[in-house]
């Protein structure tokens, strides 16, 4: 069975907390990461949103850096661009290639590290969220938020859907390779297709058949929410305080702090 | 009387394809029927029909004796009363947590918040889903998913329960809480229809089956009369169930008694013949067919068990008063079955109950207790098809204990007293852990047992 991102959230121990504070948290760790100006708050809100997610919400560390990895990857190719070819000052370092100077300076670097700050402290607190609140839980949100309800139907079904036809299409993907269907590029591509195609067919029948059982329970338009009164408690809102408090604290005193 | 009947009702698919033919059917209240054809015959659209998902072409539906109408209020009105489990399950559950699922049908009948929730818990309470009820359905097996489909169903509280191929892709244990749960609900009244291609369960199950083939009813009737009709059977592609071919090759050996029916392995070895001549000697005043007891047998005198008491059939008598008599041997103390309602559980009583109470064998049926079973670490020795194991084993002599709650009680109940009203084998049956209305029940349940002919057998 493949593990996604949400079955450790149907998991995490968090998943029982206040989903109001938990967005809390994420939006306020976006919103001082990307306003700093230094790459040491971003870096302080990563830290601290990393320990949380493998602490609190049990995720195992290989898997939280595994998903963390694919955003860093595309992060430092960005960031080797960004410090050879923005930024001005002294030249930090640089070299002639076929003629031309290439060289970084002291602001190209110093933008550089702010855009990978921003972006890993930003990736680690989205990460908090989807690995601590099931999508089950974010509709309830969606619904306070004052989402159209159809809006909120249509992607609960959407959500129960993806698991069936990542289900069926697991299947047909198997019953392809054990025929060799994917034993050269050629075949690959046929089997794709054909793969896409079923999927499609099972797609529209499978809307007919809900269309049907939906109207043998009596639909009229309305889904129930799963909610559930939360409230928040006393050592929770201490944590949470203490590490906004820490946070801002170290976005003041850093604010005109450049690495170099 | 008569739930939902359909007179000659024709349906055909948008193409021309003919779907059902003159199909009239008589569904009475409070049964277990079961439309037994291979795939394709139509048992499908018949359903789709019962709810009002489909109009018929020609023909009409009725329910409770009016023709049901196509508006919209009519339709709710019908399906919240005429409730359909799909054969997928996930046809059915589309919502992301099963709580949400099984409150889909309660809410759309438009309850409070309150009443849905209380009505959504003791669903949950009474399929054993309970602690599930935050996950997504795509976290459950095959018959938990069963189990949340019919508990959508149930939840809307209807008269008839319609059920396509409910045992489809499951594991036998998943099937027989399934069949646990489908027998507990007609025992409080609902009327259970399900189709299905597998004709052992369908002989076994049902009150009345209706025989369906290439879009017709061709055939309807209680199951001993159905499955015994060759010619019908064979029309239908159907083939005979497995117990019926046993009992057929035995008796053409001649080692079953002639006339009978067996449903289950306990009706079969009922049948069984022990063919056995002795010379005895009688009375002058015994006369040819007559019975005679031969009293208790003991040590090499008793074949099978420890203990037997030996009946005679005269079937011939010689001079000097010698006659020749066709035993019939009983084991004297055929064992008990104790009943165990975990509605009323006390953990420390039941296990020393077990500890103490010379029980040899332990069954749980239903999901509930058995995971109360689980909890208490109580060893089981029979999960599955329990009350039947559990009458073999007590007529070998052993005390079986069978732990179970709710409706299945009255069900066990039932079936072991029709076994010994049948067998005329008393078997002594009881509940542990008596409560008020359930040990009148027990009363009234033994106290129908036939006293007569299990007394004269065990004259010890």
């Amino acid at each position: 069975m493949t593990y996604i991102l949400d079955d450790y959230a149907l998991n995490s121990p968090l998943r029982e907390k206040n989903n109001w504070l938990k967005i809390v948290i994420t939006a306020f760790g976006i919103v001082v990461g990307v306003s700093s100006n230094s790459p040491v708050t971003p870096f302080v809100i990563a830290l601290c949103m990393g320990i949380a997610t493998i602490h609190f919400s049990k995720v195992p560390a290989r898997f939280y850096l595994k998903i963390l990895a694919a955003p860093a990857g595309f992060v430092l190719v960005s960031v080797v661009i960004i410090a050879f070819f923005s930024g001005t000052g002294g030249e930090v370092f640089g070299f002639d290639l076929w003629g031309h100077r290439l060289g970084v300076s002291t602001g190209g670097l110093n933008m550089a590290l702010v855009v990978l700050a921003r972006t890993i402290s930003g990736m680690s607190c989205l990460f908090f969220l989807s690995l601590s609140t099931p999508m089950i839980e974010l509709f309830s949100v969606l619904k306070a938020t004052r989402f159209p309800d159809s809006f909120i139907e249509i992607a609960m079904m959407m959500y129960r859907y993806i698991f069936v036809f990542m289900e069926v299409a697991i299947g047909i993907k198997y019953a392809q390779t054990v025929r060799l269907g994917y034993k050269d590029f050629r075949t690959s591509f046929r089997s794709i297709g054909m793969l896409a195609t079923s999927l499609f067919i099972r797609a529209w029948e499978q809307g007919e058949k809900l269309y049907v059982s939906m109207n043998s329970r009596c639909y009229d338009g309305r889904l129930i929410l799963l909610e559930e009164n939360r409230p928040v408690k006393r050592s929770e809102v201490a944590l949470t305080s203490a590490y906004f408090i820490l946070v801002l604290v170290v976005f003041y005193s850093t604010r005109n702090i450049l690495l170099i | 009387m008569t739930i939902l009947e359909t007179r000659d009702l024709v349906y055909s698919y948008p193409d021309g394809t003919i779907a059902l033919d003159n199909v009239s059917v008589r569904i009475d209240m409070g049964k277990k029927i079961a439309f037994v054809g291979r795939n394709g015959s139509g048992k499908s659209t018949l359903f789709l029909t019962l709810n009002g998902t489909l109009a018929p072409k020609k023909g009409e539906v009725l329910f409770h004796g009016e023709p049901v109408k196509y508006d919209a209020k009519s339709l709710r009105e019908l399906r919240k009363n005429v409730g359909i489990v799909f054969q997928n399950s996930d046809d059915q559950l589309f919502a992301p947590s099963i709580y949400q699922d099984v409150a889909f049908g309660p809410t759309n009948l438009g309850y409070s918040r309150e009443k849905v929730n209380s009505v959504v818990q003791s669903t949950l309470d009474y399929v054993g889903l309970n602690p599930l009820k935050k996950k997504p359905p795509h976290h459950l097996s095959g018959g938990q998913k069963k189990r949340v489909a019919i508990a959508g169903i149930v939840a809307m509280e209807p008269e008839v329960i319609i059920l396509d191929e409910p045992l489809s892709n499951l594991d036998p244990v998943g099937a027989d809480e399934v069949m646990d749960l489908l027998n507990e609900l007609n025992y409080f009244g609902k009327t259970i229809i399900i189709s299905t291609h597998d004709v052992d369960l369908a002989y076994r199950w049902a009150d009345h089956v209706f025989i369906m083939t290439d879009h017709q009813m061709i055939g309807e009737g209680t199951p001993e009369d159905i499955f015994r009709n060759d010619e019908l059977l064979q029309r239908a592609n159907l083939r005979k169930p497995q117990i019926l071919e046993v009992h057929e090759e035995l008796r053409r050996r001649s080692l079953v008694k002639a006339n009978g029916c067996p449903k289950d392995i306990p009706g079969l070895v009922r049948t069984l013949k022990e063919p056995e001549l002795m010379w005895v000697k009688v009375s002058p005043d015994v006369k040819v067919g007559d019975s005679i007891n031969l009293g208790l047998l003991h040590g090499e005198f008793a074949l099978n068990y420890p203990m037997e008491a030996v009946n005679g059939k005269v079937l011939h008598i010689h001079e000097d008063c010698m006659a020749i008599v066709e035993l019939s041997r009983h084991y004297v103390r055929a064992g008990s079955i104790m009943i165990y309602d975990t509605d009323h559980h006390d953990t420390d009583f039941l296990q020393l109950f077990i500890a103490n109470g010379d029980v040899d064998t332990v069954g749980a049926m239903g999901k509930r207790s058995k995971l109360i079973a689980e909890r208490d670490n109580i060893r089981l020795d029979i999960t599955s098809g329990v009350i039947d194991r559990s009458i073999l084993n007590a007529l070998c002599g052993q005390r079986c204990l069978i732990i179970t709650h709710g409706g299945m009680i009255y069900h066990a109940f039932e079936r072991i007293s029709h076994y010994i009203e049948e067998s005329g084998i008393n078997i002594h049956v009881d509940i542990i852990n008596e409560n008020g209305d359930i040990s009148t029940l027990a009363t009234a349940c033994t106290g129908q047992m036939p006293c007569a002919g299990s007394s004269e057998e065990h004259s010890a």
